[in-house]
């Protein structure tokens, strides 16, 4: 399923979740807010949302700031 | 003895110096910093998550300190809705409603767009966060932001990372005077003598960053700056004597000495 993830094109070959995306890329779910199209997606529903072809991700984690 | 508790809309601090976690050279030297300065309560911004830059990730070192809580920025935002989101976002992760709102669309001066901040407070403070607004030092705008809900307001001593100190101080005075929130001094300041003087006019607290993560030695400094802030604490506690037009003698002025 081809996704924009963080600002770039990315084939997500896993299941059709946020889930299952944020799996295959490595990040740390404790650690990671997403947007889903400019929402927010809680964590409690990463396993029962449903991404779509072309869906844009943001996957935010905690950095140093003022 | 009361123990001069700082209150922000429900959250108690016994420290009144904030730090950033911005700028430092490793997140080691900042773990650090923050432990030293005594801090309570640091801030931190949202980034995309990049596999190759993991150690950028600050969630499990700032878990580590138990007595210090979490305070996502909205830095990146350049407008209210986009803050919105960041809050949203932030609140994801640190599982508290406290924020840092903070709208500077303009990276040459970075200062915050008082517009967009009073109509991202509005609706964040609606969204049940504890909003801590960073400001122009516009008595006028405090005052709105603290109408609509407000936990406190933050406005800049300087422009960030500038490090010219408290050149708004006259301003502050006026924010400081009219407030019934807390006032927390925050960009600018460069030295704890500017944290002391800060906390001498009132302010209840400051918020450091540039003046620790680039300073020399960022561990020694933060330290110099919990020892600044208590000082002005205690002076303002204290009460600062009056000031005089003219000289007033503390020595017996006899003249045994003819």
């Amino acid at each position: 399923m081809k996704l924009t993830v963080n600002g770039e094109p990315h084939e997500h070959q896993g299941g059709e979740t946020p889930d299952a995306l944020l799996e295959e890329l490595g990040a740390k779910k404790e650690h990671t807010a997403l947007l889903l199209n400019g929402s927010v997606v809680p964590s409690k529903e990463w396993k029962t949302t449903t991404l779509n072809e072309n869906d844009e991700v943001e996957m935010l984690v905690f950095v140093g700031g003022g | 003895m009361t123990k001069d508790i700082l209150k922000i809309g429900g959250e108690e601090f016994s420290s009144r110096l904030f730090l950033g976690t911005g700028k430092f050279s490793d997140t080691k030297t900042m773990i650090e910093a923050v432990k030293a300065s005594g801090t309570e309560l640091v801030t931190v911004a949202l980034r995309r998550f990049n596999r190759e830059q993991a150690e950028d990730d600050l969630y499990g070192p700032l878990s580590e300190l138990s007595t210090v809580r979490v305070m996502p920025n909205t830095s990146g935002a350049m407008n209210a809705k986009e803050a919105i989101r960041a809050a949203l976002l932030g609140r994801e992760l640190s599982k508290s409603p406290i924020v840092k709102l903070e709208i500077h669309p303009n990276p040459h001066h970075l200062l915050p767009d008082p517009i967009e901040t009073y109509e991202a407070a509005i609706e964040l403070v609606k969204q049940d966060f504890i909003v801590l607004p960073y400001i122009p030092a516009d008595p006028v705008l405090a005052k709105r932001l603290e109408d609509i809900g407000c936990a406190a307001v933050m406005p800049l001593g300087s422009a960030i990372g500038t490090g010219k100190g408290l050149s708004t101080a006259d301003m502050i005075k006026i924010i400081v005077r009219d407030a019934n929130i807390p006032v927390v001094v925050d960009a600018g300041l460069r030295a704890p003598s500017e944290a002391a003087r800060a906390l001498e006019m009132g302010c209840d607290a400051v918020l450091v960053n540039s003046a620790i993560a680039a300073a020399g030695q960022p561990a020694a400094i933060a330290a110099a700056f919990k020892i600044g802030t208590e000082a002005g604490r205690a002076a303002y506690n204290a009460g600062l004597m009056p000031t005089s037009e003219v000289a007033v003698a503390t020595s017996p002025l006899t003249s045994f000495l003819k």
